[in-house]
């Protein structure tokens, strides 16, 4: 058919597909094709309500077809165009659907991709549905043991929570990050995860957690034995000993300065706060001091 | 005769004949019951030893060794200074059988013996004749600041030989060190990069291996399909020629068979 004319064909696949007394069995190959043609040219003339729904039928006809991966292709054109017509709920529902698409056909990457970029859209527009999207794509990746591709979506998460200003959910996700790279062997990644994991708790000027993280990284071998650990000690005690040039020109050193530009950023900012008075109240949380007549 | 016999014969013999003892006797007459003589006798062995002490120390290799005897030289001449005003006042007493003259000569005597004292060599004006002060094994009982004690001189902050040339070795030192900062630095920025181009190899792997089935399988799908394509046009070109015999062979029977192959299709 050379019709060129969209409503035509959206009209002709609607009569294929509604079923009534003189049609029993919709016609959804056919409707399909209409479909499908109708959304090309909608989308042509930018007539992107029109060309959105025209994808959806498509979507449903091709599902109905049994070919979900097609069914998931037209899913996220779908959403590509609801994005341009800002309608997040939309655009979150489509790249949903056409995730779950791809994972019926097997397909965990393209399954992540589309929630990756779904997430990506609505970065702006629906943060917290973007965190949980972007969540949800990394358990995908994992669940399949493809956490190599995982590191991406890592680092974008890792980004959004700092500008949302989620620092200890930055933290605990840095430290899901370099789980995934101990899993695939990745140890420069790994290491790189556990620095800046004690950048973003030093940031939150909270020593002792840093601290704490710290001593947990270290019971990791490969951690120990990096240059990324020596960074950290170097940092470590220069906090505790107040030393705020020291302090500085770590933050400066290359090793941070080979890490993710978001934590570049924060390092440039240390130290936050008072670093002499963090002194007196590491003093004091040490307890009474050793009692020389104490001989236990 | 036992030893003893002997030991005591010998003794009693040489107490006769100690009279002529010569050296004995000149001792013993030299100084008698002078006191002081006694006592400068003692004081001039007493330097003698302190000397030939600190010869030693000089020839020592073992430092700990030259450090003790330089320690023994200098309590030895603690001692005779404070055994000086001793002497002093013995010079004071008349002795009998001295002219006044002496007496003075006496006076001088002992000054000139603390001198002598006190120029005595130990190991401290040693240690501080070693050039540039590296010196740290012997203790400086003396340690005097701002020794100088105000001549400050035009050559006192000139630049001697020896400092120009220990800033010079700073210097290039330091600049050496910037260059080898330098390199490091570079270094390490090549092998974050050699790092995470590994990681990045070792993530794209699978998917190499992914792509080469996927394309092992499209060649053999092209394959098949081609061997297809050549057989059918195989077949088609056969066909038409078989068609064009029979057309140009049968042309007398074209009428019947055209009217039989109407026939046939209908």
């Amino acid at each position: 058919m050379a019709s060129s004319d969209p409503e035509k064909l959206m009209l002709k696949g609607d009569k294929l597909t509604k079923l009534s007394l003189t049609r029993w069995n919709a016609d959804w190959r056919n409707a399909t094709t209409l479909y499908e043609q109708a959304a090309i040219a909608y989308r042509f003339a930018k007539k992107h309500e029109m060309a959105k729904i025209a994808f959806e039928k498509a979507s449903k006809g091709q599902e109905m077809l049994s070919s979900p991966w097609d069914a998931a292709k037209h899913m996220e054109s779908a959403a590509s165009l609801a994005k341009e017509l800002g309608n997040w709920k939309e655009v979150a529902d489509f790249y949903r659907r056409s995730s779950e698409l791809y994972s019926e056909c097997g397909r965990s990457q393209p399954a992540s991709d589309a929630l990756a970029k779904g997430a990506r859209v609505l970065e702006e527009g629906a943060p917290e549905e973007a965190v949980q999207m972007y969540t949800d794509a990394c358990v995908l990746l994992e669940e399949d043991g493809k956490e190599q591709m995982a590191f991406d979506l890592y680092r974008d998460l890792t980004a959004l929570y700092v500008k949302l200003e989620k620092y200890s959910d930055a933290t605990t996700l840095l430290l899901r990050w370099g789980l995934a790279a101990d899993k695939c062997n990745a140890i420069n990644s790994q290491c790189k995860a556990y620095l800046s994991a004690i950048i973003v708790y030093l940031y939150l000027h909270d020593i002792s957690q840093a601290e704490k993280c710290y001593n947990d990284c270290s019971q990791i071998d490969a951690f120990l034995r990096s240059d990324q650990n020596r960074c950290a000690t170097k940092l470590l005690t220069a906090y505790n000993e107040g030393d705020v040039e020291e302090i500085k020109s770590v933050a400066q050193s290359s090793t941070i300065r080979h890490l993710d530009h978001v934590i570049i950023r924060l390092a440039k900012k240390l130290p936050t706060g008072d670093v002499s008075s963090s002194l007196r109240n590491e003093s004091k949380d040490d307890g009474e001091p050793l009692d020389e007549n104490d001989l236990t | 005769m036992s030893v003893i016999d002997i030991l005591f014969r010998v003794d009693e013999i040489c107490k006769k004949y100690d009279k002529y003892d010569i050296d004995k006797q000149r001792q013993q007459n030299a100084y008698g019951d002078d006191a002081f003589a006694r006592l400068y006798a003692t004081f001039e062995s007493e330097i003698d030893s302190a000397l030939e002490k600190f010869e030693r120390a000089a020839a020592e290799k073992n430092r700990a060794t030259s450090v003790a005897l330089n320690a023994e030289v200098r309590r030895t001449k603690a001692r005779l200074l404070e055994e000086i005003p001793k002497l002093h006042k013995l010079a004071q007493k008349k002795v009998k059988g001295l002219s006044k003259e002496e007496l003075v000569t006496r006076g001088d005597l002992v000054l000139v013996l603390q001198e002598r004292i006190q120029a005595i060599p130990d190991g401290s004006a040693a240690a501080a004749k070693q050039g540039g002060g590296w010196s740290t094994s012997t203790s400086h009982k003396n340690i005097k600041f701002d020794s100088s004690d105000g001549n400050f001189d035009d050559g006192f902050f000139q630049p001697s030989e020896e400092s120009s040339q220990f800033r010079q070795e700073h210097e290039m030192r330091k600049m050496k060190q910037a260059c080898l900062d330098f390199i490091s630095e570079g270094l390490e920025t090549l092998k974050e990069l050699a790092h995470d181009m590994n990681e990045e190899l070792d993530r794209q792997v699978p998917l190499m291996d992914e792509i080469d089935t996927k394309t092992d399988r499209a060649t053999a799908d092209i394959k098949n399909t081609n061997v297809r394509l050549k057989k059918t046009l195989l077949e088609l070109l056969q066909h038409k020629q078989q068609k064009e015999e029979d057309g140009d062979g049968g042309k007398k029977d074209k009428l019947t068979q055209g009217r039989r192959s109407q026939q046939g299709r209908g």
